[in-house]
């Protein structure tokens, strides 16, 4: 708040450099919806205050008005309630926010590594769907730019670009390993366990801008069926595939979805910013920093962070104990699943505000000791 | 992908695929094909879009979108030699709106065809095409044709030679015209250059996909053609010259 009163008084200067007013406008800005909470805080305190001193006033004065004891008891439940809702608020503004939140995404699915059966493959393919289904339910564009399918009707792997309102936000936490349990684990072997038990990986990442990554047509080897021989005319081929290697990096994308080959090149490209835009950022550091702030609990990145227990009817998020039955329900990708992204957000948001806190408090020195 | 086929459809799918173990190209097998963002007939033997072509357009359309960005008149007009099956004239009038095509093809089935996707993508309008072989009939090309902004070809460029070791899916299906270029493959090419100065507006350009030993033999020709000057040599995605790119300049190459 002080911050706030400060930044508001330097604004109101005049010979302020460019850059300088820049930023702080910027910073004013950011501290506003917090502000403005506050000082609404501010004032329902001091109505509730007001409400209650006249309601001290009657009952000292011994006035038997019990019409008016009664309402302004009433006015003054009515204000608290009205403070806890702005603490609330409060809170809210207050979370630290992640500056991809509003992104579109990049999502791929991975089937993990089976000792026999393809339950893996299958799992991936269910969990493909799941996300297919969310992002109609959530009205998102869906674009499938890699499928590779497995033998037997499962997926090996897939990438798709998500866009839409808020689409980083809500599918961050889906990043992780999950499980799959398709038959009870009491009382069998341990091969026969492994068989029906099986895991595979999201990966979401934030789409950017075409502007934020530069990529210099040098650094880039595009290969196509077309390499071997003059090519052009005296070459027909329906093979459109396209990969790009970004040789500075090693970061290859490829893409095959279109007929159109040049299709597939600006598909692949648009995969590839993304990638380089992840590691840009020090994706490592980045994951780190947005484990700390914003993840639930520290999961490693093989730490399973969802179990989906066909045979026991269940899926259990590991990062908050928050379990669900119904699971045909939950893998159409609708309300149950945003119903548990939800309770992840929330409970994410949460441990960032609380760690927030605890970082200030560390900061600041402790009151009693400044009196010594 | 779970209903099991009907009896006709199971008919129909072993008539397809017979077509293709005949060598069939698969384009003509299903009678259509993408081309940048459009789909097209094809029907045999109309010679089938190649990949490379989809970056011609490209080409075309960076510099259109230059000019216009720059304050240019939005009114261009653009005229294409041996069209095919109409893929560079109609993926231009597609993404410039703008724009006004002429498409020419030596093959009445060609020339047919083009019709035809320009209607199938409601382009029609803008585009007119004509049944005229440009080696034959070059004075009809002149009358036919005011001056141009834009002047781009696909032309058969493929050596006489080379002809011999075509896949089966070419030589048994696609129109051979569209691919020979006689021996040294610049035939056609060398037509479209001298017509060019006839054919463009001052400072109006041509675009050419070739044979990659071409730029260099299209650079030495035109030392013997005053008003057309080369602006540069562009890459496929395979990094082979490809594409040439040059400018009418009626200075009569004077700086």
């Amino acid at each position: 708040m002080e911050e706030y009163r400060h930044l508001a008084q330097t604004l109101q200067h005049e010979y302020l450099g460019d850059l300088d007013r820049k930023y702080i406008n910027k910073r004013h800005k950011e501290l506003s919806p917090v502000a403005k909470a506050f000082q609404k805080i501010e004032r329902a305190i001091k109505d509730l205050h007001e409400v209650e001193s006249i309601l001290h006033i009657t009952v000292d004065t011994g006035e038997e008005d019990q019409q008016m004891i009664q309402l302004l008891k009433e006015e003054q439940t009515q204000a608290k309630d009205i403070i806890e809702a702005l603490k609330k608020d409060l809170i809210l503004c207050l979370v630290p926010s992640d500056p991809h939140d509003s992104s579109n995404v990049l999502l791929e699915v991975m089937s993990g590594r089976t000792t026999g059966g393809d339950i893996c493959q299958q799992f991936t393919r269910e969990m493909f769907d799941m996300y297919q289904g969310f992002a109609s339910h959530k009205n998102w564009d869906f674009e499938v730019f890699n499928y590779t399918p497995a033998e037997y009707g499962g997926l090996h792997h897939a990438a798709v670009r998500i866009a839409g309102e808020g689409v980083y936000r809500r599918l961050k936490h889906e990043g992780g390993t999950h499980r799959v349990q398709r038959i009870p684990e009491v009382g069998l072997s341990s091969r026969m366990q492994r068989i029906h038990t099986g895991t595979m990986t999201v990966i979401v990442l934030p789409q950017p801008d075409e502007l934020d990554v530069h990529i210099d047509p040098k650094d880039l080897r595009i290969d196509t069926f077309r390499s071997k021989g003059p090519g052009g005319q005296s070459v027909n081929t329906t093979d459109s595939a396209v990969r790009i290697v970004h040789l500075p990096t090693g970061t290859a994308v490829e893409c095959q979805q279109s007929r159109s080959q040049l299709q597939n090149r600006e598909t692949a490209m648009g995969a590839l910013r993304t990638r380089l835009y992840q590691s840009m950022r020090g994706k490592e550091t980045e994951q780190r920093h947005t484990a700390r702030k914003q993840q639930v609990g520290t999961r490693s990145q093989s730490e399973r962070i969802r179990t989906y227990n066909f045979s026991q009817d269940r899926v259990t998020d590991h990062r908050t104990a928050y379990v669900t039955r119904d699971i045909k329900e939950f893998m159409k990708g609708g309300e149950a699943l945003d119903q548990l992204i939800s309770d992840v957000l929330q409970h994410g948001e949460s441990e960032s505000l609380l760690e927030l806190v605890d970082n200030l408090q560390r900061a600041q020195p402790e009151p009693g000791l400044v009196q010594d | 992908m779970s209903e099991l086929l009907t009896h006709e459809q199971t008919e129909q799918i072993w008539k397809l695929c017979c077509q293709r173990l005949s060598r069939m190209p698969v384009q003509y097998v299903i009678e259509e094909w993408d081309f940048r963002d459009v789909t097209l007939k094809m029907r045999p033997p109309v010679f089938i879009p190649r990949p490379e072509t989809e970056e011609l357009v490209g080409l075309v359309l960076q510099d259109i979108q230059t000019k216009l960005s720059k304050g240019g008149e939005a009114e261009h007009k653009c005229l294409e030699v041996g069209c095919g099956s109409g893929a560079i004239s109609l993926s231009l009038l597609k993404s410039l709106p703008h724009l006004k095509a002429i498409a020419l093809d030596q093959n009445k089935d060609a020339v047919d065809l083009t019709r035809e996707n320009a209607l199938k993508l409601g382009l029609q309008d803008r585009l007119e095409v004509h049944h005229v072989d440009v080696l034959k009939d070059a004075d009809t090309v002149l009358r036919l044709c005011s001056r141009v902004s834009t002047l781009v070809s696909n032309p058969p460029y493929l050596f006489s030679e080379d002809m011999r070791s075509l896949e089966p899916e070419i030589l048994r299906f696609e129109d051979h015209a569209a691919l020979d270029g006689g021996e040294d493959g610049m035939d056609v090419i060398r037509q479209i250059l001298l017509l060019a100065p006839k054919l463009l507006l001052n400072h109006g350009r041509l675009y050419l996909e070739v044979d990659p030993r071409h730029p260099e033999l299209i650079r030495r020709w035109l030392e013997h053609v005053k008003e057309l000057q080369y602006m540069s040599t562009e890459h496929d995605m395979n990094n082979r010259p490809r594409f040439c790119i040059l400018q009418k300049d009626a200075c009569n190459g004077h700086p």
